[in-house]
């Protein structure tokens, strides 16, 4: 098989120059789609009559949509948002320069807020129930109660669930490279442009990928056990009987 | 709402329905198959096997499902040119199924081996002890099991996989979006938006579909297990 070796060594700096781009595209897709899930995930906790079935007929359906359909057309939409929106706050519509950039990231946000709605749900229902009765023992009204006793656990809680979704977020912002985002997978496409190798680019770009994505979950899991320290069953000095 | 679009693009979303069920029903099939082949490396006591399931399945979750079609569609007619073997005439679809196969195998070999370690181990003894051989006790005793455990991980996946089938307009195979997509170019652009949201729609409807049947399934597999 004939790969061009050299080509694909040089040019690895250059797609790991599109790296950071990635990240802030992750960065602020998993900001927007955390608090779009609190939100959410609090008008579902909070049982509010209509609001809460409407919250959960919007996830329905952006579930059932693939991304690659909202990317587009959240790509498609975006120039008249961006004039709807011109003289607002300051912000100059100018059609030469579209922000795609937000397009992208309305998407994603969109598309996985609907996927860590029900990580924030479950996480809240799955604190022990005593931990309320507590909450009440030492005298905290219910506000109290929630952010500080409940919300920290269930934010521990939701740790192994988050850290895979960021891991599919980090994937799924290589779809944003067909609507017209400069991100790694686009560093690639046009750094491979000039001598048509593609093959070794995109090699270049999944190794990228691989690495960040398993550096990634390491880093997680050695964080969630050093993090939920106050789950973990302590020792038994008493060794079981060994069935 | 603009119904002559409406009009003139349905026909034609609704005639693409069937390929983007063959590009979703293809890959499950292989992938259930060479998924319980993974599985069973990744659950045995080979080292060597062992690691390089590992690896191979590290790869196919850790890089994005487009890089992969990608390496596939300029990878493989380089493979196959080495040993002058000529398949540039293979249809842009082959590549797709080929990719998604390969990535869907390694979610399916992980949901599997969760399930199969989730199966008691005093069953696979038990079907020992009344005299079932290996592929006996392995079709009657563990895949039923670990399938009706690994169901609902399963349904996700397979979910994924019907939505997944949209990137592949992107090597140039035909699809629902590819379809959209085309007649949105065709047009200038002219009603884009309503022609996506009728996509959406149908995108909706067949996941919705593949939802109930994989409820009917799962039901029916736990039949044995619920109390009257």
């Amino acid at each position: 098989m004939d790969l061009d070796y050299d080509f694909m060594i040089s040019d690895l700096p250059t797609v790991l120059a599109g790296l950071p781009k990635t990240l802030i595209l992750t960065f602020w897709s998993m900001l927007f789609a955390i608090a779009m899930a609190v939100v959410f995930g609090g008008l579902i906790l909070s049982r509010v009559p209509i609001l809460k079935q409407s919250v959960i007929i919007i996830n329905t359906f952006i579930k059932g949509v693939p991304l690659t359909v909202q990317l587009l057309f959240c790509y498609y939409a975006v120039p008249y948002v961006a004039k709807g929106c011109n003289g607002f706050l300051g912000y100059q519509y100018n059609p030469r320069h579209i922000p795609y950039f937000a397009a992208a990231v309305f998407a994603l946000a969109a598309n996985f807020g609907a996927y860590i709605t029900d990580v924030v749900v479950s996480s809240m229902r799955a604190v022990d129930r005593g931990q309320y009765e507590a909450a009440d023992a030492v005298g905290m009204n219910k506000f109290q109660g929630i952010t500080h006793l409940i919300i920290p656990q269930a934010a521990v809680i939701s740790i192994p669930s988050m850290t895979n979704y960021f891991i599919w977020l980090l994937k799924g912002t290589a779809l944003a490279s067909i609507v017209n985002v400069v991100e790694m997978l686009t560093t690639a496409k046009i750094s491979a442009a000039d001598g048509y190798q593609y093959l070794e680019a995109y090699i270049d770009a999944a190794v990228i990928y691989w690495a960040v994505c398993a550096g990634i979950e390491f880093m997680m899991g050695r964080f969630e056990h050093h993090i939920g320290f106050f789950m973990r069953q302590p020792e038994s000095r008493v060794r079981p009987i060994s069935s | 709402m603009p119904t002559h679009v409406l009009q003139s693009v349905l026909p034609g979303l609704l005639q693409q329905v069937p390929t983007t069920l063959l590009y979703w029903f293809v890959p499950s099939a292989i992938a259930l198959l060479l998924g319980t082949l993974l599985c069973i490396v990744r659950v045995g006591q080979h080292r060597v096997l062992y690691w390089a399931c590992t690896v191979f399945i590290s790869f196919f979750r850790g890089t994005p499902g487009i890089v992969q079609i990608y390496i596939i569609f300029f990878g493989l007619p380089k493979l196959f040119w080495a040993v002058h073997v000529d398949i540039d005439g293979w249809p842009a679809g082959a590549y797709f199924i080929i990719a998604t196969s390969l990535n869907l195998s390694c979610f399916v070999c992980e949901v599997l081996k969760g399930g199969y370690l989730g199966v008691d181990h005093g069953q696979i003894e038990a079907g020992k002890s009344i005299g079932f051989g290996r592929f006996q006790n392995f079709f009657r005793v563990i895949a039923p099991q670990t399938l009706q455990i690994s169901i609902l991980n399963l349904k996700n996946l397979e979910i994924d996989v019907l939505k997944d089938t949209s990137v592949a307009y992107t090597i140039g195979a035909m699809e629902i979006l590819g379809y959209a997509n085309r007649v949105i170019s065709n047009q200038f652009g002219v009603g884009q938006l309503w022609i996506l949201g009728v996509a959406a729609i149908i995108y909706f409807i067949l996941c919705a579909l593949l939802e109930l049947g994989f409820t009917a399934a799962s039901h029916h597999m736990e039949r044995h297990g619920r109390r009257s």
